[in-house]
């Protein structure tokens, strides 16, 4: 009897426990639920269908709708993207089973009699099916985040494009005949899609969504029909980031031919360098083109708008289809890539330069030295040497005759330790591996050819942690200036200690590299013993 | 020195005769407003003084022309209040700190540099393990300055974590200061608060006020317990020595100087290095300026400052019900003193209206019953003279009878005359 008793109590009290834990994972598992993080599905063929906003305010949320999970259901059941589009001119529509938005009831009837027949069909045939329910497709879905990008056409992808064409750039490349209301292929003025398709449709002018969408999916797919050696046609397959990454990319990439200039003077008028005159005081830049190609995936980095002279657009007093950017503006504007400053600059940022160069303030404003690096043709001799010779073979004759450097100081000039006797108090001295920074810092630019060119001198490199002093063999050592902190004469100027902790810090974080740590004073400072 | 002192006097001295009761009125106010900031002391003092002195009688007008005058006196003082609308930027020349967090390395030797000069015991981890940067701490009794560590993305050229130091701000117009009620807390012209524990009470309201929760108590200390925070080193800064924390710091992430100057030097370098910071210098403009200043690769509330706090100084968010002390003080006894002046006077001039009244009414009953008198009078006297005349008929005709009749009866009738010609 009284084991009996102790038994139910036992049992009891395990089944207590039991339940509780039991509601404890549930409410742990289900309570520390972020509705925020998780459940969310990353989509790169989300659409919105708003369509209806063209007859005025919606009535209804918009559907939000996975286009590339249709089109896998389609596939499924044998159908092709004609069980939603029709086709006009032997081209896919890209609206839903209509031409054109007629009228508000028509085109609502169309999507609920079609979307729900074939989300109904489906069903019944007790497979994976849509909703049928207003509610479900009219509804904003925070589960859903897009990760579409966009995609375009790079150097490497149009060789590619126009290798499996051969080489018919008609087949793409068109312009429109006003008179005729026709596209025609006007050879030698071919140009990058976007030029002409903008964001928004205009009169005969598709936008850039649609006129990609349209002549990029038709022909991918009639290929796709041939072979199996075609262009993505689904959403992800050009929009998803994972997927673009998986587009091949030619190392080697032949030059695009469109009659560009091999070498040629930047022009600062539109007349063309033999009537130009003395317009500019400025001496001339000669422009190295062909090189330039090699260093950017597009054209339209540079040539954004139209593949025009710059000057065309940019002139020195700036004009309205330029956007009264002044030429030498368009040449010398920081923070765009479009320019030569901005994309030099850029390049700056790269870890190997990043070292020396995160620490110079960005300015407009250059040293003499560096605006003669580009600018490096007096006008008058230019004109008078025309005369004798072509613009462009006088532009790479300057080109050529134009010094870059190539060497650096040698390595027994170079001190190859220097021990920093401060903070002798708390620690022993930094040695400092000199020489070796040096060399580490001068094999990572070497082969660097705006390096080249722009570090003019030998000792320019030096002068990334000896600055402020001109060019020297022996530049002044860091507490020739730097000294008590905090001076109210030269407020902008470190104190000593800080100015040892910040050049070698900022330089390590800026290039990426991790050790020494900087908290870790004895990694540097030798333990005082 | 701003001693910032300005004495408002209004007297007005005027006999005036009053038609009325033809009395000489005599009537003096006296307002003296008297409010100064004095820098060594905590904040704002404000002394008002009303003296009101009423002699005899008083005018409806004389007592508002009296109001008027306390009044003025109460809201033009406020212009002269530290606590006005007036901005305070702080004393001229007074230092500050400025702490840029893309120079900071968390390497917690500003910590260890308070802590040695402000002799405070040793911390429970020592200053060389950086793992106490797990975790969120703030200022302790033992630790007034704490750095913490924020691993924040929205600056691409960010590329590690980022650090708050964490200290006091040393407001330009400290909140802890007119929270106290017994003045600890001094704002200095060197820029320090600075706080006094002999005149401390110990009611925390300092803890309570500080919108950067500061202020620490030891709570462990039993018999004299302490409010301690930051004091920017004031006994270091007066002998011309840096902060321990700011001598300590390695990269100069912590600036000492004017703090006029640290705000050109924060503007030079955001303007220089567009993308290494946020447009904003925290502590300009906070809470109405702090002498602390600081510069920030991202937006301030992701390293944990309060970006809610306003640019208004603590003290003026109070000084709008603390105005409100004059006019209770001041005007109130003007005014009740006035009220029970005018209902004075109606009471006097109520009960002269009732004598007058009696007067006037006990002189017309008079000459009321005068009139009646003199009336009844005329009727006897006719009555008499009908009497008279009806009695000479009577006596002619009996005359006319027997002429001896005639002699006897003139006799009474002239008798009967004579007290007729008295009365009347």
């Amino acid at each position: 009897m009284k084991m009996g008793k102790a038994r139910l109590r036992w049992t009891g009290i395990t089944l207590t426990v039991f339940a509780v834990s039991i509601c404890l994972t549930v409410t742990g598992i289900y309570g520390a639920k972020n509705p925020f993080e998780s459940g969310i599905e990353k989509r790169a063929d989300i659409i919105r269908i708003d369509s209806m906003k063209t007859f005025g305010r919606l009535e209804r949320p918009p559907v939000t709708f996975l286009h590339q999970k249709h089109t896998e259901a389609l596939a499924e059941q044998n159908k092709d993207c004609s069980a939603c589009h029709l086709v006009e001119n032997n081209l896919l529509v890209t609206k839903f089973m209509r031409l054109k938005d007629t009228a508000k009831q028509e085109v609502m009837d169309i999507y609920h009699a079609n979307c729900v027949a074939c989300h109904k069909e489906t069903a019944s045939a007790k497979q994976n099916s849509g909703p049928v329910v207003c509610g479900e497709c009219h509804r904003d879905r925070p589960d859903l985040v897009s990760i579409w990008q966009p995609i375009g056409m790079d150097r490497s992808l149009h060789y590619r494009h126009s290798k499996a064409q051969n080489e018919k750039c008609e087949r793409c490349h068109h312009q429109f005949n006003e008179v005729t209301k026709k596209l025609y292929h006007a050879e030698g003025k071919e140009g990058t899609c976007r030029y002409c398709h903008k964001e928004v449709t205009e009169e005969n002018r598709l936008s850039l969504r649609l006129a990609s969408h349209l002549a990029c999916i038709d022909c991918h797919s009639k290929t796709l029909a041939k072979s199996d050696d075609a262009g993505p046609v689904t959403c992800g397959g050009c929009h998803d980031p994972a997927q673009q990454k998986l587009i091949e990319k030619l190392k080697e990439v032949p030059r695009i031919k469109r009659n560009q200039p091999d070498m040629v003077f930047v022009r600062s008028t539109k007349s063309g360098i033999k009537n130009s005159g003395p317009v500019t005081r400025m001496k001339m830049v000669p422009f190295n083109h062909k090189a330039h190609e090699d260093y950017n995936d597009t054209c339209r980095v540079c040539h954004h708008a139209n593949l025009n002279a710059c000057v065309q657009c940019h002139t020195l007093q700036g004009t309205k289809e330029g956007e009264q950017v002044t030429l030498e503006e368009s040449m010398h504007r920081l923070n765009v890539n479009m320019s030569c400053l901005g994309c030099h600059e850029m390049n700056q940022r790269n870890p190997k330069c990043a070292g020396c160069h995160a620490g110079i303030p960005k300015t407009r404003q250059q040293d003499p030295a560096a605006c003669q690096a580009c600018h490096m043709a007096d006008g008058i001799q230019v004109a008078e040497k025309l005369q004798y010779t072509d613009e462009k073979e006088l532009a790479a004759m300057y080109l050529e005759a134009r010094q870059s450097l190539t060497d650096m100081h040698a390595a027994s000039d170079i001190p190859e330790n220097v021990e920093i006797k401060s903070l002798m108090n708390q620690y022993g001295a930094v040695k400092l591996p000199h020489r070796k920074i040096i060399q580490m810092l001068s094999n990572n630019i070497k082969d660097d050819k705006l390096v080249a060119y722009f570090h003019t001198d030998k000792d320019t490199l030096c002068q990334g942690c000896h600055h402020h002093s001109p060019a020297a063999n022996k530049p002044p050592g860091c507490g020739s200036c730097h000294g008590q902190p905090f001076d109210e004469r030269d407020q902008f100027k470190p104190g000593l200690m800080a100015a040892y902790h910040r050049q070698c810090m900022e330089c390590h974080e800026a290039m990426g590299i991790e050790k020494p740590v900087a908290t870790n004073c004895v990694a540097c400072h030798q333990k005082k013993g | 020195m701003s001693l910032d002192e300005r004495v408002e006097f209004y007297q007005i001295t005027k006999p005036r005769k009053d038609e009325n009761t033809k009395e000489k009125i005599k009537f003096r106010a006296f307002v003296m407003k008297k409010s100064f900031a004095i820098n060594n002391k905590n904040l704002i003092s404000k002394k008002r003084i009303a003296e009101v002195e009423v002699i005899m009688s008083i005018t409806r007008r004389r007592f508002l022309g009296w109001l008027g005058v306390a009044t003025a006196g109460t809201t033009l003082g406020k212009t002269a209040n530290a606590a006005s609308n007036k901005h305070f930027s702080g004393y001229p020349n007074s230092m500050g700190v400025l702490f840029d967090n893309t120079r900071c390395i968390g390497c917690r030797k500003c910590e260890e540099g308070c802590n040695t000069v402000n002799e405070l015991p040793a911390p429970d981890v020592p200053f060389d393990n950086l793992s106490v940067l797990e975790t969120r701490r703030r200022t302790t009794p033992k630790a007034y300055t704490i750095v913490n560590r924020y691993d924040t993305v929205s600056n691409i050229n960010v590329k590690g974590p980022l650090y708050r130091k964490v200290q006091c701000n040393h407001c330009l117009e400290p909140a802890c200061a007119s929270a106290c009620f017994v003045r600890a807390f001094t704002k200095t012209q060197k820029g320090a608060v600075i706080y006094d524990s002999s005149v401390c009470v110990g009611c925390r309201y300092c803890m309570i006020a500080c919108p950067f929760e500061i202020p620490t108590y030891e709570y462990n200390s039993a018999l004299e317990p302490r409010v301690m925070k930051c004091t920017l080193c004031y006994p270091r800064i007066v002998k011309g020595q840096l902060p321990g924390c700011v001598q300590s710091c390695p990269t100069e992430a912590l600036a000492f100087g004017k703090r006029t100057d640290l705000l050109k030097i924060a503007r030079q370098r955001i303007s220089k290095f567009p993308d290494r910071y946020v447009d904003h210098i925290y502590g300009e403009n906070e809470m109405g300026g702090t002498s602390w200043l600081y510069l920030s690769a991202v937006p301030f509330k992701e390293v944990g400052m309060r970006e809610d706090l306003g640019i208004t100084p603590a003290p003026k968010l109070t000084s709008g019900a603390l105005s409100g002390v004059p006019i209770v003080v001041g005007l109130w006894p003007v005014l009740l003193t006035g009220i029970y002046a005018m209902s004075k006077r109606k009471e006097k001039i109520a009960k002269q209206e009732t004598a007058e009244a009696v007067a006037a009414a006990i002189a017309q009953t008079n000459a009321e019953a005068k009139t009646k008198h003199a009336k009844e009078m005329e009727q006897v006297q006719k009555l008499k003279q009908k009497e008279i005349e009806n009695a000479v008929k009577k006596a002619l005709e009996e005359a006319a009878r027997p002429e001896a009749e005639d002699a006897s009866a003139q006799q009474p009738e002239e008798a009967d005359k004579k007290p007729t010609e008295e009365d009347s």
